[in-house]
């Protein structure tokens, strides 16, 4: 059955979210003061690819959101590794190179497919994100992060879906680096969340996301608003 | 304090722009990165503020020097 692409620009919308403000919360912590401002940079980009592909559903027809949303982290599709922070820099290479590039290959599918609103709005992404897979790239040449690299990869393949051959292939492709050895076991696979792990959000980042973390600083006449 | 770097080897960048096709390229600055890709996306990260129509990147040890400051 076709996919409703509205359910995979949810899904890229919802991942680009998170990886962006994983990046950010990385853009201090970094090994050298150039990824900090690289880390930085491609956070301010995947919000603002997220904000872009949240501002296509409504040209996508129903939109999938629910209130849901507002009450159950599970109800975010991003992939899990983007459930919780990074508590090593080793993860932030692995989501770099791998699922940010993963992702990347997805939009392509879009930009290159026949829904209008989307060849012309995700085209400047693809630009940008070349920048985020030099960097990826570089540091994962770098890097030992066989373990995050392996665990992003399965996460990868998650998301293409149990049909994603061809985006594996051309992932391996682009990372000049064969697809590790993964076991999926489809059964389990969620076809909305586009993963097989269960879990969300971790509770201050879903705070984040709608806005309630930020109320903590308001002076006490405005948080009632 | 000295920023440690985990690069066994860097090299440096000279990075050079231009807003409009009838200015010359100027030099905006410089990278310190492990390779080209490293340093293409530490360039745009780093001076991407304004509207650049072209940004090039050039090796330091690519340059070569005729004369400079203090030298006959």
């Amino acid at each position: 059955m076709k996919e409703n692409p509205a359910d995979l620009v949810l899904s890229l919308a919802d991942c680009k979210q998170l990886l962006g403000m994983r990046y950010a919360e990385w853009c201090s912590a970094t090994p050298t003061l150039e990824a900090d401002i690289a880390a930085a940079a491609m956070g301010l980009d995947d919000l603002g690819h997220s904000r872009v592909l949240y501002g296509c559903l409504s040209e996508l027809g129903a939109d999938p959101r629910g209130p849901e949303r507002e009450s159950d982290p599970a109800s975010y599709r991003n992939v899990a590794f983007l459930d919780d922070p990074w508590l090593d820099w080793s993860q932030f290479v692995a989501a770099n190179a791998v699922l940010d590039s993963a992702f990347t290959l997805l939009i392509e599918n879009l930009v290159e497919g026949e829904v209008e609103v989307l060849r012309s709005r995700l085209r400047k992404m693809v630009t940008e994100e070349r920048y985020h897979f030099l960097h990826g790239r570089s540091w994962l040449n770098e890097a030992s992060a066989r373990e995050p690299i392996e665990r992003a990869w399965r996460e990868a393949v998650e998301f293409f879906g149990p049909e994603g051959g061809d985006l594996r292939r051309r992932l391996a492709e682009r990372l000049e680096q064969p697809e590790p050895d993964l076991k999926i076991d489809w059964k389990k696979w969620d076809p909305v969340r586009r993963r097989t792990q269960p879990g969300a959000i971790d509770a201050r980042t879903f705070d984040m996301l709608r806005g309630l973390e930020e109320k903590r600083y308001m002076v006490a006449g405005e948080r009632s608003g | 304090m000295s920023m440690t770097r985990v690069h066994d080897k860097v090299r440096e960048y000279d990075v050079f722009a231009r807003k409009a096709r009838i200015d010359p390229l100027h030099h905006v600055g410089r990278v310190v990165a492990p390779d080209d890709g490293a340093a293409m996306a530490y360039a745009r990260a780093t001076y991407d503020e304004e509207r650049w129509i072209e940004m090039i990147i050039v090796p330091r040890e690519a340059v070569i020097t005729l004369w400079a400051p203090g030298e006959e």
